[in-house]
């Protein structure tokens, strides 16, 4: 059989950001791949040196747009631990609500694209159009379709009164029936979903420890981590998380998992604004941040995000730097392809949801 | 087969888009747009100027005040600026008519004054600080404290002792 070698990227009509892959072919399969990264570096950790503590609530921000509330959820918390400052309680129960709609709206697209992806295109519509539903409710909340700007150091600076929390509860209830009779079934049952998905981009459980991966690919294989139980923050320890696991490993189950993530995304939401108590929104004006060190993670919509930070006393941190999932779940694409289709490379590589801004900043 | 349900919903529920630029577009209130600054209750305590990520907010010292510049072409809307302001005298509106042309690029620039203060008894130049900033300092005003905010530390330490301010 012949064999040759495929390059795939930096620019590729089927990847949604620049990765660069050397793919060694034989006929139709894939015998090796070779990854090259560094595309998109923009040097975004040396930028957090040069800047003050409050400049760089934004800078994180915009690291990447489908995780922007993880990455200042983590750097505030990190400040708040070198401190000692104590996040007032509506604002933790405020960060869950944000980060909650944050991975509805992140996991929504990204099953979007996988029936783009599969050819599907009138389903990824309908999902896009679902998903809206969720960029409403973050624009008349936060302000914003993706940037919510919900952290600030102690707290939040957002709030939901009573009014809006009707809001938010009228959004949920239009988008849950949609996503469990609709969107779920489909996925659950297409032929055409079901034929492209299912075995495909197989990965297991032994194999997600080893390469460490995180979040819905490792939980679409059997492996139920998930830093909101296994070391919660903000109030997470108090809304007994459902960890969503499938067992096959396949792209099919990850896109599972993420969709059922998004049903327990509404659940949580819905019980944060149950719950929300009374009280201030930060633990005061201006924080003053000591000389430490501190390190936090949270669960971001593609897995765990760690955050390491070191300051001197003055308002200029003196190291930022962070781990984010997809380090580790693009590495494990090499398991997921060699012996897979050329034709099933796009549905492998978005099945891990990379986030390439994130990974190379 | 179940996807042609769904195919006969929509058709029947018609466009989900916006009819912008026909229509209008819905904007909801918390919508970050463009800022907005009141120079009568700045205070010029600078503090939007330092948290600003983006270095839109600039501010100099005149002869005739604090001068107050605003780049909303290098406004990112975090809306760290309005949090931290004390006073709330700079704020984002819901306002995202910000397209121009490109050779307008330069000018999407606001300025403001903040007049300097001068004390009533001997007129010296005297920082800024509108009536809100007594409002959340001293929770409300009255005729005292209203004349004594306006002249220097010395000369209010000078009327207190004397009573003449009382
Ligand atoms: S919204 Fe942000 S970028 Fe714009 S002026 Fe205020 S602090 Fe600066
Ligand atoms: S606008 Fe507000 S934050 Fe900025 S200098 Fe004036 S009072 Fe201070």
């Amino acid at each position: 059989m012949k064999s040759f070698d495929m390059p795939v990227g930096p620019l590729h009509l089927s990847l949604e950001e620049p990765m660069y892959f050397r793919i060694d072919v034989e006929g139709e399969e894939v015998a090796g791949i070779e990854i090259t990264a560094g595309h998109v570096h923009r040097g975004i950790e040396y930028l957090t040196a040069k800047r003050n503590i409050y400049q760089n609530l934004a800078l994180i921000e915009r690291v990447c747009s489908l995780c922007s509330n993880s990455h200042p959820q983590a750097y505030c918390m990190g400040l708040e631990k070198i401190a000692g400052i104590e996040v007032p309680e509506r604002a933790q129960y405020l960060r869950v609500i944000a980060d909650e709609i944050k991975r509805a709206a992140s996991n929504m697209f990204n099953v979007a694209i996988l029936a783009h992806i599969v050819g599907f295109e009138s389903l990824f519509m309908h999902v896009m159009e679902a998903r809206e539903i969720m960029q409403d409710t973050k624009e008349t909340v936060f302000g914003n379709r993706m940037d919510l700007a919900a952290n600030v150091i102690g707290g939040v600076k957002f709030d939901i009164a009573e009014d809006r929390i009707a809001y938010v509860i009228a959004q949920l209830n239009k988008l849950e029936p949609i996503l469990v009779k609709e969107i779920i079934p489909l996925y659950e049952t297409n032929s055409s979903i079901l034929s492209r998905t299912r075995g495909v981009g197989l990965i297991n459980r032994d194999q997600c420890i080893d390469y460490g991966l995180m979040g819905p690919v490792a939980r679409g294989s059997g492996y139920a981590y998930d830093v909101r139980t296994a070391a919660p923050y903000a109030v997470y320890d108090r809304l007994d998380v459902e960890v969503i696991t499938y067992p096959d490993g396949d792209v099919w189950s990850r896109a599972m998992v993420r969709l059922k993530e998004v049903v327990e995304a509404i659940r949580l939401m819905r019980l944060c604004l149950r719950e929300l108590p009374e009280g201030p929104l930060t633990a005061g004006p201006l924080p003053f941040i000591p000389a430490g060190e501190a390190i936090t993670k949270v669960e971001a919509p593609r897995g765990e995000l760690i955050y390491y930070l070191k300051t001197d006393g003055t308002d200029i941190p003196a190291r930022v730097k962070w781990r984010v999932p997809t380090y580790m779940n693009w590495d494990a694409l090499e398991v997921m392809m060699v012996g897979g289709r050329i034709s099933d490379i796009p549905l492998i590589v978005n099945s891990i949801d990379p986030c390439i801004s994130c990974t190379e900043r | 087969m179940a996807f042609l349900k769904i195919l006969f919903d929509n058709l029947r529920e018609g466009p989900a888009t916006e009819a912008f630029p026909f229509g209008e577009a819905a904007t909801p209130d918390a919508y970050r747009g463009k800022v907005t600054f009141d120079e009568t209750n700045c205070v010029g305590c600078n503090m939007c100027e330092h948290v600003c990520a983006g270095g839109a907010i600039r501010f100099s010292e005149k002869e005739d005040g604090l001068h107050f510049l605003i780049w909303h072409n290098t406004c990112i809307s975090c809306g760290l600026c309005a949090h931290y302001c004390p006073t709330k005298a700079i704020k984002l509106s819901n306002d995202w008519h910000l397209s121009h042309l490109q050779e307008e690029k330069y000018e999407q620039v606001d300025h403001a004054v903040v007049p300097y203060r001068h004390c009533t008894s001997c007129g010296e130049r005297l920082q800024p600080g509108g009536p809100m900033l007594h409002q959340l300092a001293f929770k409300g005003t009255n005729p005292r404290s209203q004349r004594l905010m306006n002249m220097c530390p010395d000369c209010r330490r000078k009327a207190s002792y004397s009573g003449e301010a009382l």
